[in-house]
């Protein structure tokens, strides 16, 4: 039996303070949720080891372990956040769903993300579906959202778990495809 | 190494690794040793990138730098957990080493600045997030009702769920002293628009004739006084709440007047013919059992019904366990910036004093309390002798234990220990917090004791 394939993948977690980015990698990393809100300064690291899966094209087994960045909602792009960026396969993209303001911002990280890893992928994520009163106009921004960066989007809850490793796993298998 | 550029990082205290392209350390300073080993970092590993797995994916980056054609490569406030779980910061900046194929890493512990920032954003992200997001604001205030009970978690979650829906009648039911003001508030201002009054009166303050005026106002000449028109209070609360604290205590004429504002939603100043419609939340709050008082004919059955839509219980304090030294430290950080003083907190002996008292004042007489100690203390901590009680304290703190004699045939000390343990589990039927109080323990040592018998 072929020895599977190991393949470490830098993935970074992007957008505005406070919409719940460490939250969701709490909960896809660790299975918690900390209802206090503490920012976060700079940048933190967390290790996850996904599912196996197989190369349909050579029959390997591929084990994907992705080093999850979580980096602090920047209010100011210069070269020294940008280095944040650099090397990342991909990127989780979070929006606060109850705060539209969070979502326009997205362009803003997305683009700046972009410029670092021309080549990477993104998922579009609006978060904290547990209290978001269903509000059309606010799928509609989150969907251009992904329609311009030619992407999906997904609604998640940090706190109920609800679709957090279906997004960390659509980006893996986004990664997957394109490398 | 350059030995200038050696004795410059050492005295800055900056941490400095000499690495190969391989990634394999060649060199580390004692400085760079001891920051790694304050964030629990094993040197076990020679590998650069096993140490710092920031570097991953910047690989390529890092070579040009090795190869002079990039300058450097910075990251700052990585984050680290030191050997107490307590976060760590450091910065890296990777140059070009004096040798080719050799960079130098220079590492600094950042955590106080971090700390710093860490602080100032949190309280501009917070201050941001409670103008602009009402779930934020929902949130932040229900903390506002300090404590981890579960008479208080119930009591959270409860006021949550009441703040979602602004137009539900609500009826607080609490000890005097119990915080129903508070709740009052954190409902309406986690319901509200910012701009939306908070009108409050209280019911057992004025006499029936003012409390009417005061209720729905008057026209100029309704009655011999008045000599101007004036909105009552329930029209200044359009749009927001009108809190009614002690409900009970309504003169009966004025229940039907206001059951009638409730039933319809509307209402007429005094000597007006015009019909003003109401469209604001009514809350109310009572320290009486109004079912009894509708019993006793006090309190009109129908009001009742009407304003008790949602209850909300509020818990005596002396119910709250640990939670009232929870409140009592956060009322001694309010008293030391009240008075500019540093009292870093409670001896264990006052902690017992405060945890035995029946406190019928509920938190408000806590507050006085301690306020008074505040006032008087020249010491760093607040000791039992401090504080003064009104009321004798519990008789479980002072039983005539002189009374209690050894029997000619002994006892085993540790057996009457686990029998009192467990005839005090029994006597607050296994709430651990009352059955520390009536052991005059706290439950940190109930809960060491109990392991120790095995009673868990």
């Amino acid at each position: 039996m072929k020895k599977a394939l190991v393949i470490k993948k830098k993935i970074c977690l992007i957008g505005s303070f406070a919409v719940g980015k460490t939250s969701l990698i709490e909960q896809f990393v660790y299975n918690r949720f900390d209802e206090s809100y503490l920012t976060t300064i700079g940048v933190k690291i967390s290790q996850k080891i996904l599912p196996p899966t197989e190369d349909h094209q050579s029959g390997r087994t591929i084990q994907h372990t992705f080093l999850i960045w979580d980096i602090a909602g920047l209010e100011k792009f210069d070269h020294m956040t940008l280095n944040y960026f650099r090397g990342a396969a991909g990127a989780l993209a979070v929006a606060d769903l109850t705060r539209q303001d969070t979502i326009e911002e997205l362009h803003k990280y997305c683009d700046k993300f972009l410029t670092v890893n021309s080549s990477a992928n993104l998922v579009i994520i609006g978060n904290k579906i547990d209290i978001f009163h269903e509000d059309q106009q606010i799928i509609s921004e989150l969907s251009k959202v992904a329609e311009h960066f030619s992407t999906d989007f997904l609604l998640t809850s940090a706190k109920s778990g609800e679709r957090v490793e279906h997004a960390f796993l659509m980006l893996s298998k986004k990664i997957g495809n394109s490398s | 190494m350059n030995e200038y550029l050696k004795r410059l990082l050492e005295a800055k205290q900056l941490g400095m690794i000499s690495f190969g392209r391989d990634w394999a350390i060649d060199e580390i300073d004692q400085s760079a040793k001891t920051i790694l080993a304050s964030v629990d970092q094993s040197l076990s590993d020679r590998r650069l990138l096993a140490i710092f797995p920031e570097l991953i994916g910047s690989e390529s980056y890092v070579g040009e730098i090795l190869d002079e054609k990039k300058s450097d490569l910075k990251l700052d406030y990585i984050n680290r957990t030191d050997l107490n779980g307590d976060l760590k910061f450091l910065n890296l900046i990777i140059l070009p080493g004096d040798r080719p194929n050799f960079g130098l890493l220079v590492l600094e512990d950042v955590t106080e600045q971090a700390l710093a920032l860490q602080q100032i954003n949190q309280q501009k992200y917070e201050l941001f997030l409670y103008q602009h997001n009402s779930e934020f604001r929902r949130h932040f205030l229900s903390d506002s009702i300090l404590g981890d009970s579960l008479a208080i978690r119930d009591l959270r979650e409860t006021i949550q769920k009441v703040s979602r829906i602004p137009t539900t009648t609500v009826l607080l039911m609490g000890e005097t002293g119990s915080g129903k003001n508070l709740a009052a508030r954190v409902i309406h201002y986690s319901s509200m628009p910012d701009d939306a009054p908070f009108v409050e009166i209280n019911c057992a303050a004025l006499p029936e004739h003012l409390l009417e005026s005061e209720l729905f106002g008057y026209e100029k000449g309704a009655f011999t006084h008045a000599v101007a028109q004036r909105q009552g209070l329930l029209e200044e609360a359009q749009g927001g709440t009108i809190f009614l604290d002690e409900i009970g205590e309504l003169p009966i004429n004025m229940q039907a007047k206001l059951l009638h504002v409730l039933e319809t939603k509307k209402f007429r100043r005094l000597g007006s013919n015009q019909t003003i419609h109401v469209q604001s939340r009514i809350i109310s709050a009572t320290n009486r059992d109004l079912q009894q008082e509708v019993n006793r004919k006090k309190f009109r059955e129908d009001l009742f019904y009407r304003l008790n839509v949602v209850s909300v219980s509020l818990p005596p304090l002396r119910e709250m366990g640990e939670d009232i030294i929870t409140i009592a430290t956060h009322l001694l950080k309010i008293f030391n910036i009240e008075f500019k003083k540093t009292v870093s907190g409670f001896s264990d002996n006052a902690k017992q004093a405060m945890l035995s008292y029946s406190w019928p004042g509920n938190v408000r007489e806590l507050s006085n309390c301690l306020e008074r100690a505040m006032i008087f203390i020249e010491k760093d901590r607040i000791d039992a002798r401090d504080l003064t009680f009104f009321q004798a304290p519990s008789p479980q703190t002072a039983p005539a234990y002189q009374d209690w004699t050894v029997p000619s045939n002994g006892i085993v000390l540790e057996e009457v220990e686990r029998q009192l343990i467990i005839s005090a589990l029994k006597l607050a039927r296994n709430n651990k917090s009352k059955a520390a109080r009536l052991l005059g323990l706290t439950r940190d040592t109930l809960r060491y004791r109990l392991e120790k018998h095995q009673l868990e």
